[in-house]
């Protein structure tokens, strides 16, 4: 990478930071359903994208060190809750199956058009790790969308539970393509090769054809300020079970 | 959820046999493809698998038509004892070089 300057580091810092924190975050919250998925090959696929997630994280998180100069392990460990920078998408606890199948669903298809954008960064290492997470996301959004036709093309109780998880989540999801500090330096150098709004607006226009079938007419929705800062109880519970073992000894080598 | 069992065959590098690895429960086809991935392929150690639900296998287990009473020795190759022809044929291939 040529010479940057401090207001492009800090731009480009806070991008990685952000997808680096989304895919952490569902990473935790998905692996939650370990062991109690509703059969055991689904308990083990479920598992196993929650651990691709949070690789997918570990490689950013490593980027974005590189960047800063600073220790991948402090960044996803080392933080306080309030510090992490994920949509408020993730802020909820996984909730019944179909709360996890729709968040899921809600977070891949975004994620899709996010990382379609990465690929064409002109951050070489983030648009080399775009491609490669993108092969593999091609097939968590399949596993995705297979759950999402089962439990809304199947019986009642189903469908009316990912109804409510749509339209408790919606406003939500608009989220992460909440505006990021230092937007428009992120654009001018290329990093993102489109806005946070251009995406939204590609992605709202993927997803509502597919959702409105099961949740009914959403409202519109756009994201805000403090979209990727609010934090929750049920965040608060995550960040104690995640770091409970990096804190039992701090500083140790694993 | 009515799950099947489906099985699965794995091919470890393009050419290679698909050789049977193993079985999933699905629901359908289209799980059934995800789980068999999750459970053979996620480590990178398959080529290309094979999905097949087991009720869509033929299977042939009947002992008269597979393990037949009578004597089949003529129908493996060391059913023929060519050792003696063979010798025989060397001799005889020498000896019309040699005139």
């Amino acid at each position: 990478m040529t010479e940057l300057d401090v207001a492009g580091r800090e731009s480009l810092a806070q991008l990685l930071l952000s997808v680096a924190d989304d895919e952490f975050v569902i990473g935790f919250w998905d692996s939650e359903w370990t062991g109690i998925a509703p059969m055991l090959e689904e308990d083990v696929a479920t598992s196993s994208i929650a651990q691709d997630e949070i690789g997918h994280a570990k490689a950013l998180y490593e980027l974005l060190a590189q960047l800063t100069e600073d220790d991948p392990d402090r960044i996803a460990y080392g933080r306080d809750a309030a510090e992490f920078r994920h949509a408020a998408l993730l802020n909820h606890a996984r909730g019944d199956w179909a709360f996890s199948v729709a968040r899921r669903y809600l977070y891949e298809t975004a994620d899709a058009v996010r990382l379609s954008v990465l690929a064409r960064s002109s951050h070489e290492p983030l648009a080399l790790l775009a491609g490669k997470m993108r092969r593999e996301e091609t097939y968590h959004m399949l596993h995705a969308d297979a759950w999402l036709r089962r439990l809304g093309e199947g019986a009642p109780e189903g469908r009316e539970r990912l109804a409510a998880a749509f339209s408790s989540l919606w406003a939500d999801a608009q989220e992460i393509f909440a505006p990021l500090a230092g937007e428009e330096e992120l654009v001018r150098h290329g990093f993102l090769a489109e806005p946070m709004g251009a995406m939204h607006a590609t992605w709202q226009a993927a997803v509502r054809p597919k959702v409105e079938p099961i949740s009914g007419s959403l409202p519109d929705a756009w994201p805000t300020a403090d979209g990727r800062a609010r934090r929750t109880d049920d965040f608060a519970w995550l960040h104690g079970e995640f770091t409970k073992v990096s804190g039992s000894e701090v500083g140790a080598t694993w | 959820m009515t799950e099947r069992v489906f099985e699965v065959f794995r091919q470890e590098d393009e050419g290679d046999p698909m050789i049977h690895a193993g079985n999933v429960n699905a629901p359908d086809e289209e799980l059934a493809m995800h789980y068999a991935r999750e459970f053979y392929g996620r480590r990178g150690e398959s080529h290309r698998l094979w999905i097949v639900a087991r009720d869509a296998i033929t299977e042939l287990d009947d002992p008269d038509l597979l393990k037949p009473p009578f004597d089949r020795s003529h129908k493996k190759p060391g059913g023929y004892i060519i050792k003696h022809k063979l010798e025989a044929a060397k001799q005889r291939a020498a000896t019309e070089a040699g005139e």
